[in-house]
């Protein structure tokens, strides 16, 4: 079984302060920075009319659905994904092992910008979750304590009564 | 796997319900949806066909607030029941950290829920996944229809491990939100004891017997019992217990952090040279019984652990190896 995703605050600031970047060099509307298993490490830019989690939920399934496919075809993996609309456009790409680059643009920019910045700024993301792992592994406190635990479970018996 | 975000201070957890077709597994989850409040869920997505089966999976996001300072989230997941949707239904278990197997009470499904329960298993296996490590629970559906089979038998058929199993008419909502409850819990404590587990510790090699156990290889006649797992609760109880106390123990004496704090912080005094002789040998001589005590603390769980740690042969000392290479030439 895989490790639980564990991220830091430092590590979140590198990775936004990278995709800032991105956005202003590629002139992108946003990007999300998406687990392969559909949970949302981080976003950038205009998201706030973004349902996220859907989105990263969604993405997810359509990478993990494109590998599939992949895999039938005799590829290991497409790496890059494509989605063209009528005014924005997504370009999902993978980054390191286990995450996926999602950014968000419209006809301001090119897809080209796009594929060259993320391309760009994917090495550096992988270098940073790769440190971010070694960091996990070598802490050894985590917040899911019997006091987490307790109060969640009685926050659960609030929230669900029939 | 649980992801843990310490830049948002959001916990997220992602459970699974898997079952045979129309068994209930999309309508657990709008019966949640319908009735928890409106600022704790987000949007129900289904990704279903046009006669409202679904064909990747449905969608919940569950966020139960602010717990101990942590935003706490939940990701519902249903899968694709019928079995032509097997390759879709496998990419939805990938990171799973809890399961609700959604069991029809008809007789008529009876076959059907043996055959998805042992799929689960497969596409589990596929991933690497072991029960031990995604807690499950079992939900017994349909219970209000006339045909409906006794608990008793479905629990022979689906449950001869004794996992927690639930009664439900999800369409009334009866036992939903019993079971989500359970399975959530199940995931904290999971989590709980995972990361109380030193990285090394026993609970990988709680996985690793179950590696070579059997699992799918048999083949399963309907209404009977499915073949025997190993039955790895009681297993990880022992070992979350152990290693509970292994950490308690490290918690209460923290000496060798502190030994090699003191040293480093001996060593970044300006003007500092080198630690006296007598000083380092009187130092080495407090720290080795903690160390071994240490190692005893924590290789207790396991003789599997012991035996990597005994594996592990002393380093040749470069002259050796140099004196080794020179005899080799000489021949």
């Amino acid at each position: 079984m895989e490790e639980d995703l564990i991220l830091y605050e430092e590590e979140i600031a590198r990775i936004d302060k990278v995709l800032s970047r991105l956005i202003k060099g590629a002139e992108a509307k946003c990007t999300l920075l998406v687990d392969k298993d559909g949970h949302l490490i981080t976003r950038q830019g205009f998201t706030h009319s973004l349902d996220t989690t859907a989105l990263a939920a969604l993405l997810a399934g359509s990478f993990a659905s494109t590998k599939e496919i992949a895999r039938l075809v005799g590829e290991p993996e497409f790496s890059i994904m494509f989605h063209q609309g009528k005014r924005d456009h997504i370009h999902i790409s993978l980054v390191g092992e286990r995450t996926i680059l999602v950014v968000i643009f419209d006809d301001r920019t090119t897809i080209g910008m796009v594929r060259l910045y993320a391309k760009e700024v994917g090495e550096e993301l992988a270098l940073i979750f790769r440190d971010a792992k070694e960091k996990a592994k070598k802490s050894s406190s985590k917040p899911i304590t019997s006091e987490f635990s307790n109060q969640a479970e009685s926050r659960l018996d609030d929230i669900f009564k029939d | 796997m649980v992801s843990i975000n310490y830049a948002f201070k959001e916990i997220s957890c992602k459970i699974v319900y898997y079952g045979p077709g129309l068994s209930g597994k999309t309508t657990n989850l709008q019966y949640v949806h319908k009735k928890v409040p409106q600022t704790t869920k987000g949007e129900l997505i289904s990704l279903a066909t046009d006669a409202d089966r679904t064909l990747y999976f449905d969608f919940l996001p569950i966020n139960i607030g602010s717990v101990a300072g942590f935003t706490t989230k939940f990701q519902l997941y249903t899968v694709p029941g019928q079995i032509y949707y097997n390759a879709t239904r496998k990419l939805v278990l990938r990171g799973v950290d809890g399961l609700v197997f959604v069991a029809d009470s008809q007789e008529s499904k009876m076959e059907e829920n043996v055959e998805s329960l042992k799929n689960l298993l497969d596409n589990l296996q596929e991933y690497g996944y072991y029960l031990s490590e995604a807690p499950m629970v079992i939900q017994y559906n349909k219970r209000d229809l006339p045909g409906a089979v006794p608990i008793d038998v479905l629990q022979k058929a689906l449950n001869p491990e004794g996992l927690p199993h639930f009664e439900a008419v999800a369409v009334k909502g009866e036992g939903v939100f019993d079971t989500l409850k359970w399975i959530i819990k199940l995931v904290l404590e999971k989590a709980q004891t995972k990361s109380q587990t030193p990285p090394s510790g026993p609970e990988r090699i709680v996985s690793a017997t179950a590696a070579g156990l059997p699992e799918s290889n048999v083949e399963v006649p309907p209404m009977a019992v499915p073949p025997p797992r190993p039955i790895l609760e009681p297993v990880g109880v022992g070992f979350r217990v152990s290693a509970l106390e292994a950490t308690k123990r490290m918690v209460e004496r923290p000496l060798i952090a502190a030994g090699i704090g003191e040293r480093s912080a001996e060593i970044n005094v300006p003007g500092y040279r080198k630690p006296e002789p007598v000083s380092a040998a009187q130092r080495s001589a407090e720290t080795r019984p903690e160390i071994a005590l240490k190692n005893r603390a924590i290789l207790r769980p396991s003789e599997l652990v012991k035996n990597r740690v005994e594996s592990a042969a002393p380093k040749k000392s470069f002259f050796a190896r140099l004196l080794s290479l020179f005899a080799k030439e000489k021949k």
